[in-house]
């Protein structure tokens, strides 16, 4: 179903090898190439979650590698407004989902942060976030195969 | 006038299938409610106008404005009444605002779309949501144009009111926020307990967005209160006898104002651990340590070993606390303060606090316990009468009096927190200068009503109008609307 067409899509060049768990197919696993520094140095393993009700409640989005930003707490749980229960409409696509997701990696959003201290840090010395960021997506993130 | 009112209430609750010892409850406090009418008529700063409504009169009284603006501007009932709800139900502002620029407004008001879709007019179409193809007759949808198969827009219907969304309900299609009107709703959704479920939640929703209605924050209570000004006046629900205010929906809390009461409960409940090794119950004799439950309202206390009089909340003898010098409510500031360290100050913070906490907190308690005298004294006289010393009438005396202690000290417990957050200056030394008056009178008051026997009935009734008028004055002064 929604899969077939996200193969297709052109998100591909920023998630790339999405599978469905063999035991559920609610859970699908993905890899995350972000365009832009700092995170651009590393890729990073999510994961989404569909509930059961599907697509009358949003997906989960979970981080599996560590990853130095404001929107993005220590157990790997993103803020993205779009999935958010209150905001959710059941006929956004997995597609737009993930380019949201996309878009918050590159720019954060320091106004609603799940990190205060990484917020204040981005917002108030962005050369020292930058370089913090960079360390930490060398030091964590998946090795990007070469291209 | 409010008392009009009160009594036309009562009137139609009593006709109800009410036992008799509530009859004798609304009947004191009726009793209550006209000795102050009688006294201060025309200025009580505290007089408000409002109605108690059931469930019905509320459907009624809104189905009355849809009505009226269906007639004016010729809409579906359904459509009107979401109007009126995103519009806070200002009819006549509604009706001129529909008549200057009706697509403005149903854009504003999110009954209408920013832009519209083109409808496609296909035999078969798919479903953005379940990405099946179905017939059109199968599809529906809202003026914005998005359309969908009629299962999906039930699945959607029952998740976003199982999560308590109801008038809030949104089109489907992403970034589209036009509302759903409940006939769409009720027209798709089949499963009754559903149904209910969403009436019920946009009724609340009605109400809550009604600038003269407020539902009774009584548990399990229906009642809606029905008030032309959102003041913040006291209400009095006659079906639970909970005393609310009307701006805030809180607990009555004149003098202090909406925001600052709110602002100290939250101070409260975040400091309640730091507060806690104040709330016990007993403290030592100051001259002899024998220790004294407090078992009544009173801050007067007398030793019942060594005589001695003493205050409960400073602990220093009562002879000081007479009226003229009464010092014991307010909080004398540290004046160097400003060139302590922030050590110091912080200390300093904690201790105002706690000063003014525990004087709030005090009352919060004795008000408490003056129930039980209330209590103790409806059985006393019920012996007496029964003794023939006196008819029921003679001795109403000591129940109003227990009445208007409880007035008296309720006003005195939220004194506290509007004296905690009032700046210095002349008018803070006012108003302490007024709370101090208030206090002396309420625990000479709580101190004959105790006593009430052996107290003669000319000076009880002597020292319940004096604290009366003090808590008058002080209201009067004090209290911003």
């Amino acid at each position: 179903m929604e899969l077939s067409d996200l193969a297709k899509a052109d998100i591909n060049d920023v998630v790339r090898n999405i599978n469905v768990e063999e035991t559920n197919i609610l859970k699908w696993n993905g890899t995350l190439f972000p365009k832009d520094p700092p995170y651009n140095k590393g890729a990073f393993k999510i994961s989404i979650e569909f509930p059961s009700e599907y697509p009358f409640k949003p997906p989960k989005i979970t981080f599996k590698t560590k990853i130095y930003h404001p929107n993005i707490d220590e157990k790997g749980q993103v803020c993205l407004p779009i999935i958010n229960a209150e905001n959710w409409k059941p006929a956004t696509k997995t597609e737009q989902v993930l380019q949201a997701l996309a878009a918050l990696i590159d720019r954060p959003e320091p106004e609603h942060p799940l990190r205060a201290d990484l917020a204040e840090e981005y917002t108030k010395d962005k050369k020292k976030f930058m370089k913090a960021a960079e360390d930490y997506t060398k030091k964590y993130a998946e090795k990007r195969p070469a291209d | 006038m409010s008392q009009e009112m009160k009594s036309q209430c009562s009137d139609e609750y009593h006709s109800s299938d009410e036992d008799m010892d509530e009859d004798i409850n609304n009947y004191y406090e009726d009793m209550g409610d006209d000795n102050d009418v009688n006294e201060i008529q025309e200025d009580d700063p505290e007089s408000f106008e409002f109605e108690l409504l059931k469930v019905e009169d509320v459907e009624r009284l809104l189905n009355e404005s849809v009505e009226t603006l269906c007639k004016a501007i010729n809409v579906a009932p359904s459509l009107a009444k979401l109007l009126l709800h995103m519009q806070k139900w200002l009819s006549t502002d509604v009706i001129a605002r529909y008549r200057q620029d009706s697509s403005k407004l149903l854009r504003d008001s999110r009954l209408a779309p920013t832009n519209v879709v083109q409808v496609c007019n296909s035999p078969f179409t798919t479903c953005p949501v379940c990405l099946q193809r179905c017939p059109a007759e199968i599809m529906s949808g809202l003026t914005c144009g998005h359309r969908f198969c009629n299962d999906c827009w039930q699945q959607h219907f029952a998740v976003q009111i199982q999560t308590a969304v109801s008038t809030g309900i949104e089109c489907m299609f992403k970034d589209c926020c036009v509302l759903v009107p409940e006939d769409f709703v009720l027209q798709i959704v089949t499963n009754p307990k559903i149904r209910d479920k969403y009436q019920e939640f946009c009724f609340r929703d009605y109400v809550n967005s009604h600038p003269e209605l407020r539902f009774c924050p009584g548990p399990n209570c229906s009642t809606v209160i029905r008030a032309t000004e959102r003041k913040a006046k006291r209400v009095v629900c006659k079906e639970c006898n909970t005393c609310f205010c009307f701006r805030c929906g809180i607990d009555y809390h004149a003098p202090t104002d909406c925001d600052t009461i709110k602002k100290w409960l939250t101070k409260c409940a975040d400091d309640s651990e730091t507060a806690n090794y104040i709330s016990a119950h007993t403290k030592d004799c100051p001259k002899c340590h024998v220790c004294i439950e407090k078992n009544g309202g009173c801050n007067h206390m007398q030793c019942s070993k060594c005589k001695h009089d003493f205050c409960w909340m400073c602990l220093g003898d009562w002879k000081t606390h007479g009226s003229e010098y009464y010092e014991c409510s307010r909080y004398k500031e540290n004046p160097n303060i400003a060139n302590e360290s922030a050590h110091a100050q912080a200390r300093e913070a904690l201790k105002k606090y706690l000063f003014y906490f525990e004087r709030w907190e005090n009352h919060a308690k004795s008000l408490q316990l003056e129930e039980q005298t209330l209590d103790n004294i409806k059985k006393r006289i019920e012996e007496k009468v029964m003794n023939n010393s006196g008819t029921w009438i003679d001795w109403q005396y000591l129940l109003d009096a227990a009445f208007l202690l409880k007035k008296c000290r309720y006003t005195l417990q939220y004194t506290y927190p509007y004296a905690y957050y009032l700046d210095k200056g002349p008018r803070k030394s006012l108003f302490e200068y007024q709370q101090a008056q208030l206090e002396a009178e309420v625990e000479n008051l709580s101190w004959k009503v105790e006593r009430a026997e052996i107290t003669d009935r000319g000076d009880l009734e002597n020292q319940m109008d004096i604290a009366e008028k003090r808590r008058l004055t002080l209201v009067r002064d004090f209290l911003e609307l």
